[in-house]
């Protein structure tokens, strides 16, 4: 007979959010570039930014407070609002 | 190869047939095994001969106390069919020429104590025979002599159920041998507490510690009940969001979680400061630090290669407890630095790189000393990485403390001394990797290694010999804090 064990996991079963329907295009969408304060992370996003308006993408900048803590929900939300599409950049 | 020619050598034997599923075979053992020993001298030779395997008979023997010889039988149990067994446990003298001079069969005391008195006789001397206590007789349960030998093999067989390794199986683990969280454990670990209280959630995977998963968490760790209130201070300290577990959990840096515990209850749990102090021998330590990286790594879900994405990790991630000696100190403890009083016990959690020892034997005066300690953090998270905003952790040696005591260094001034000790010009930091603190100074400007004094943290721990302190490098760029937490206030936590 097996033993009662006290797991450590936290067991509850988390339902994955769906992913948001994929763009078609970046034409015409409004593209977020959130930097999240790794170092030079700043100037791949420009040079992203760049080439994005060229392609007829209006962008905006956010930016979280430091790299190794999540975003605030704020920030999420005013993204979700602001944005069709976002791009976040990782650089060191 | 045990033999009854061998056994009957210097007298007579006694045979005990034994399995470990009887109930009446482990009575036998406890009641029987004291007196093998006088036994011995004596002349008789008491062997508990077992229908188990070996392994499972040594550990039975030992467990019940068993003092005499220890001897297994594999199926078809050739020794039990030729004593002609119908139960266990049976119980035979042999004589000196290896005839049976008498057999009792299950639990009968007056039986046993008529054959110990026979081998007495036979031996000229008087034996000790066990206690008269109930239950003066019990019948035994079935030698598996006597059973069809196709079922009694299928009995003896392997399980394949081993809790060690069904905790491998099951991941609960750090990557060594844990102890199982049976309920029984895990109900004692908890000491009264209520084992639903939350203590937040664990990042990443942000799994809720309840003090119950805690528990199980210290119970894997092999910790005893007595260090749970520590173990459960040091979560909550590491969950505290200005720690920032979150950053260090799941970062590439090799950085660890270092606890520091002061106060009382380092002597009540046998916390070790002296020698040794960061190294291995002393279960408190060991297992405390590896609680709390259990429950970072299995409640919170970041293993290694997983969700902790450690370059190389250190060794001190496998869980890093460490006590100050107060006692050999000059200086205040440092949760009384921390605003606590001396007679509170505290956790203080820091995000924390693997020591580098520092050996110094032949510094004379207290500024030679104070200078080759702060110039062997020079490069703590990188060469060139100035000023370090994140603390360096400086594990002061008694024998280096002693030296500050006698000069009557405060530990302010020490501190103070490090700090204006390790600066270099802007321009000789600027190689490979550097700060954008570096790039932005003239190229002359004195950069020191700490953005401030107060980023050196300075304990007292190690053997009273030896000139070896040691530097513990930080977390970086995570803006983790030093966080405290007074240990069992209150204790058990309920609702």
């Amino acid at each position: 007979m097996a033993a009662d064990y006290v797991s450590p996991f936290d067991e509850r079963v988390r339902v994955p959010e769906p992913l948001a329907a994929r763009r078609a295009g970046i034409s015409g969408r409004r593209v977020v570039l959130l930097d999240i304060r790794k170092n030079r992370g700043a100037e791949f996003l420009d040079q992203i930014e760049t080439q994005l308006r060229a392609a007829g993408a209006p962008t905006a900048r956010r930016a979280k407070e430091i790299f190794s803590k999540p975003a605030r929900l704020t920030l999420i939300d005013e993204i979700a609002d602001d944005a069709d599409l976002v791009i976040e950049a990782l650089a060191d | 190869m045990v033999t009854i020619a061998g056994l009957t050598s210097g007298g007579c034997a006694l045979l005990v047939f034994v399995s470990e599923e009887c109930p009446t075979s482990a009575m036998a053992l406890r009641r029987l095994g004291p007196l093998c020993r006088d036994w011995r001298e004596a002349g008789l030779t008491a062997i508990a001969v077992f229908e188990d395997p070996l392994e499972i008979a040594v550990r039975v023997a030992r467990r019940l106390g068993w003092a005499g010889e220890v001897a297994s039988q594999d199926p078809p149990y050739e020794t039990s069919r030729s004593y002609r067994l119908v139960s266990v446990p049976t119980t035979v003298l042999v004589d000196r020429a290896g005839a049976i001079a008498g057999t009792v069969t299950g639990w009968d005391h007056a039986a046993l104590a008529a054959l110990i008195g026979r081998a007495g006789a036979l031996l000229g001397t008087e034996l000790p025979i066990p206690e008269a206590a109930e239950p003066l007789r019990k019948p035994g349960c079935s030698s598996k002599a006597a059973i069809d030998p196709e079922l009694a093999a299928a009995m003896s067989a392997p399980s394949g159920s081993d809790d060690v390794e069904e905790m491998f199986e099951r991941g609960w683990t750090d990557g060594l041998p844990v102890i199982p969280p049976t309920q029984e454990r895990v109900e004692a670990m908890l000491s009264g507490c209520d084992g639903q209280i939350s203590l937040g959630l664990v990042p990443p995977a942000m799994g809720e510690a309840t003090l119950e998963r805690v528990a199980a968490c210290a119970v894997l760790a092999g910790c005893r009940p007595a260090y749970f209130p520590v173990v459960v201070a040091a979560a909550q300290a590491s969950l505290d969001p200005a720690f920032n577990l979150h950053g260090q959990a799941v970062t590439t840096q090799p950085a660890g979680q270092l606890l520091v515990v002061n106060g009382p209850v380092r002597e009540a749990i046998g916390l070790n400061s002296g020698m040794g102090a960061l190294g291995p021998g002393f279960r408190a330590n060991l297992t405390i630090g590896r609680a709390l990286r259990l429950l970072v790594t299995l409640t919170g879900g970041a293993m290694p290669g997983g969700l902790d994405r450690a370059t190389l990790g250190h060794m001190g991630k496998i869980g890093f407890c460490i006590a100050e000696d107060e006692e050999t100190s000059p200086w205040e403890p440092l949760h009384v630095e921390r605003g606590f009083d001396s007679g509170q016990s505290v956790v203080t959690v820091i995000g924390s790189d693997a020591p580098l020892s520092i050996s110094d034997h032949r510094s004379r005066t207290p500024e030679d000393l104070a200078w080759i300690l702060a110039w062997a953090a020079a490069s703590a998270w990188s060469t060139n990485w100035w000023p370090l905003e994140e603390p360096s952790v400086f594990v002061i040696c008694p024998e280096h403390a002693e030296m500050f005591r006698a000069a009557g260094w405060t530990k302010q001034r020490l501190r103070d001394f490090m700090f204006e000790a390790v600066h270099r010009p802007a321009a000789e930091l600027r190689r490979g990797e550097t700060t954008p603190f570096v790039h932005a100074a003239d190229p002359a400007a004195r950069v020191p290694k700490w953005a401030s004094p107060e980023a050196i943290v300075l304990i007292v721990a190690g053997g009273e010999a030896g000139r070896y302190s040691a530097v513990l490098g930080p977390c970086t760029g995570m803006g983790s804090q030093i966080v405290s937490r007074e240990v069992g206030s209150p204790w058990p936590l309920t609702t």
